[in-house]
């Protein structure tokens, strides 16, 4: 079966883990986030009848005190980021993010999902800020880890982009 | 203005065509720049010729490089140094691909080295352990003799009990899983999950102790677990044991690793995440798959065992060859010795050969039968050769023997010799008496023969005559010493059978004699007694020798009242005793025989 590796990567607390966690086969507790710093789950989606199975790098958000380390990025088939949209510096430092894992794993399919979309009244992000990641080629998903929305999506989209692009990374 | 001249040398070219001038002014201008023009026409058609030549050297210069090389070694001390400044240059600006490259040819090469390096270090083990001394430690060493292993690696074996449970092929980039191998009672669901992690605690241990790829976590242990990671350019192999992964383990995984480089070379160039290219890699990870327990003995012991259960049995027939060899060796020491103390037989040379026995001796007639001997002793005499040459043995026994032989001695007589003299005793008859007596020549180791104590028989004729002659008794009236007429004549059929007696034991050199007993009845005394018997037998005599007794074959016997005779029927004892009875006396004729006077 088809295997594809896909970083998860954003800020502390931009609710990666919660947001996939009902929707991966998982063995590995959270505690290897702050000791490993990458948790590693499974994802199997079906594109067009052919099975794909994501092997999602849930890798440990990224604060003051703990960088990403690019090894683990190391040969991404997409990188799947989180942004909180309820808070503005989670969306500031995707950029450095990106450069981050382009450095790493080179131009491969990216994805963002503007997460918390459940906390509407929250919501820090406007027409612009989503344009201008559109603008970057960026795929954008609202997702919410409390209603599940856009989870699924966000899956299938990576699934379909690793495969289309045959895993050849620049 | 030479130099800028020389930058442009067809504008000299030139002038010398279009500027027919005068004879001074070519012939100054020869002077001033003749030589410059000359070296730079000769520049230019090197330059021309360079170009031309690159073309020409590239299509040359394989040809040229293998011909030299084939000469002498001037080609490649002349690139060495290029050489090897292209390959640091190389290494220095892109070390992976030199890694990737030589990775299957340095794996080998390190592992020889390390093989080498434990075999020291297995040495000085065994050093230090030779002289730990228990009983465990001496099982130990009997298990080393007897697998013909060396010592320290049956102590190791008995540390070592491990099973490799998992053996994972990872992408070594993406830490995606290619090839997983596991038991089959063994269920592992995850195995993708588990290679990721692997990968990423890898890094992490990399990352995080600032190590370079060559310094990568290579074990470690949860537990009873321990992981073996392999790291190669294009991919890891990780194995999960239980218990105390033995050294060669690790060896082997390298062997697998950089099997599985040369092997998929391409599958890793085109990798994207599919691992179906790597399945059959599968059988290179399971033969890494084993469970090695301390009962478990290795390939070489299981031989050993196998040579043992064949030398159950030849040690077996060794024993019986062994044990019929000692049985025989025992008879024919047994045999050679009763033979030596048989009388009779002499052994002058035994030996065996092959089943069988040789003897050459000397053997008595008489003696036993070599043969018989043997075969009493349990040997096989089918397979006897012997040669006996007869003798004459002085053998007590057999001089005894030849006696008895050269004699047709009677059973009823016993031959004893002491010294050289043949006792004889017992009875015989006076037939055997008188032939043994008048014997010529007597048997080898026999110089006298006694005839003593032989009590001869006579033959029943002369015995009835005998008994005619001791059935008569003279009686006498009481007193009295005077025969009277009836007794008188009784006296002619005694002296009858007295002669015919006589002469037929002197036939046989015997002669007989009368014993004339005179006895008294008890009453008297004894002197008168004594004196009347003397009377009574006197009175008897004179008539014999009347009747033609020879006197010399008489002998009066007075008893008086000594040695008394039983009464007999219808006569007292005291009538029985007034009388002279006979009694014949056959002895050797201590002369000539009667008969031949």
């Amino acid at each position: 079966m088809n295997q594809k590796k896909v970083c998860m990567v954003g800020l502390f607390g931009t609710g990666k883990t919660s947001l996939v966690q009902q929707f991966v086969h998982s063995i590995f507790s959270v505690k290897y986030h702050s000791t490993v710093g990458v948790k590693i789950d499974r994802k199997a989606v079906d594109v067009d009848s052919t099975p794909v199975t994501l092997v999602l790098w849930d890798l440990a958000g990224r604060d003051a005190s703990q960088d990403i380390p690019a090894s683990y990025l190391r040969g991404s088939h997409a990188i799947f980021f989180v942004v909180d949209g309820t808070r503005r510096e989670t969306f500031d430092q995707l950029a450095e993010l990106r450069e981050l894992a382009r450095a790493a794993a080179g131009e491969v399919p990216s994805l963002v999902a503007l997460n918390k979309a459940d906390l509407a009244d929250q919501w820090v992000l406007g027409q612009a800020e989503e344009a201008a990641l559109a603008a970057q080629g960026l795929q954008l998903l609202k997702t919410s880890a409390k209603t599940g929305a856009g989870v699924e999506e966000a899956f299938r989209w990576l699934a379909r982009e690793t495969v289309r692009e045959g895993g050849k990374r620049a | 203005m030479a130099d800028d001249r020389a930058s442009r040398p067809e504008y000299l070219g030139l002038t010398a065509e279009y500027d027919p001038a005068s004879a001074e002014f070519a012939e100054l201008r020869e002077l001033l720049l003749g030589e410059e023009r000359r070296k730079l026409a000769e520049l230019q058609q090197r330059v021309e010729a360079q170009s031309r030549n690159a073309e020409e050297v590239a299509e040359l210069l394989p040809e040229a490089v293998a011909l030299r090389s084939g000469r002498d070694r001037q080609l490649a001390r002349a690139l060495a140094p290029t050489m090897e400044s292209a390959i640091s240059e190389s290494v220095r600006r892109n070390p992976r691909e030199i890694a990737t490259a030589i990775f299957p040819v340095l794996g080998p090469a390190i592992r020889k080295a390390l093989a080498e390096a434990m075999a020291g270090l297995v040495d000085s083990i065994n050093r230090a352990v030779e002289h730990a001394f228990s009983i465990r430690g001496l099982a130990w060493r009997i298990e080393a003799w007897r697998t013909g292993t060396p010592y320290a690696q049956i102590v190791l074996k008995h540390a070592l009990v491990y099973r490799v449970e998992q053996v994972f092929l990872i992408h070594a980039e993406t830490g995606l899983l290619l090839v997983h191998a596991a038991p089959p009672d063994l269920k592992v669901t995850d195995a993708d999950l588990i290679s990721g992690m692997l990968t990423a605690i890898q890094d992490f241990v990399g990352d995080s102790f600032q190590q370079q790829e060559a310094g990568k976590l290579r074990t470690f242990s949860v537990g009873e677990l321990t992981i073996i990671v392999e790291a190669g350019p294009q991919a890891l192999l990780a194995a999960v044991v239980r218990g105390q992964p033995p050294e060669t383990l690790l060896l082997k995984l390298q062997e697998r690793l950089e099997t599985v480089h040369l092997q998929f070379a391409a599958a890793f160039a085109d990798f994207s995440g599919d691992p179906a290219a790597f399945a059959p890699a599968r059988p290179l990870l399971e033969e890494c798959l084993e469970t090695v327990l301390s009962h478990q003995r290795p390939r070489a012991a299981r031989s050993r065992l196998a040579a043992l259960r064949w030398a159950i049995p030849v040690l077996l027939l060794a024993g019986i060859l062994g044990w019929l060899a000692w049985r025989s060796n025992r008879r024919w020491s047994a045999a050679v010795a009763r033979l030596e103390t048989e009388p009779g037989i002499e052994i002058v040379e035994a030996w065996r050969s092959l089943g069988k026995w040789h003897f050459r001796g000397l053997k008595d007639p008489l003696a036993a039968e070599p043969a018989a001997i043997l075969a009493g002793l349990g040997a096989d005499t089918a397979g006897l050769d012997a040669r006996w040459e007869p003798y004459l043995s002085l053998e007590p026994s057999l001089v005894i023997a030849r006696a008895r032989q050269a004699l047709s001695t009677p059973a009823t007589v016993t031959l004893r010799l002491s010294r050289d003299s043949l006792y004889a005793e017992g009875e015989a008859s006076l037939l055997w008496v008188s032939r043994a007596a008048g014997l010529g020549m007597l048997p080898p180791g026999v110089s006298h023969l006694n005839l003593t104590g032989i009590a001869p028989r006579l033959p029943p004729e002369l015995e009835t005559l005998k008994a005619q002659i001791e059935n008569r008794m003279v009686l006498f009236e009481i007193g009295s010493a005077t025969l009277d007429p009836t007794e008188r004549t009784a006296l002619d059929s005694v002296a009858a059978s007295l002669l015919r007696l006589r002469a037929a034991t002197s036939r046989l050199g015997y002669r007989a004699d009368l014993e004339l007993q005179g006895r008294t009845d008890p009453t008297g005394t004894d002197a008168i007694n004594q004196s009347l018997s003397r009377s009574r037998v006197d009175a008897v005599i004179p008539v014999l020798i009347r009747l033609g007794v020879p006197s010399e074959g008489l002998r009066g016997v007075p008893l008086g009242t000594g040695n008394p005779l039983p009464g007999r029927a219808g006569q007292d004892q005291a009538q029985v005793n007034r009388s002279v009875a006979f009694v014949v006396r056959v002895t050797p004729e201590p002369v000539a025989p009667e008969g031949s006077r």
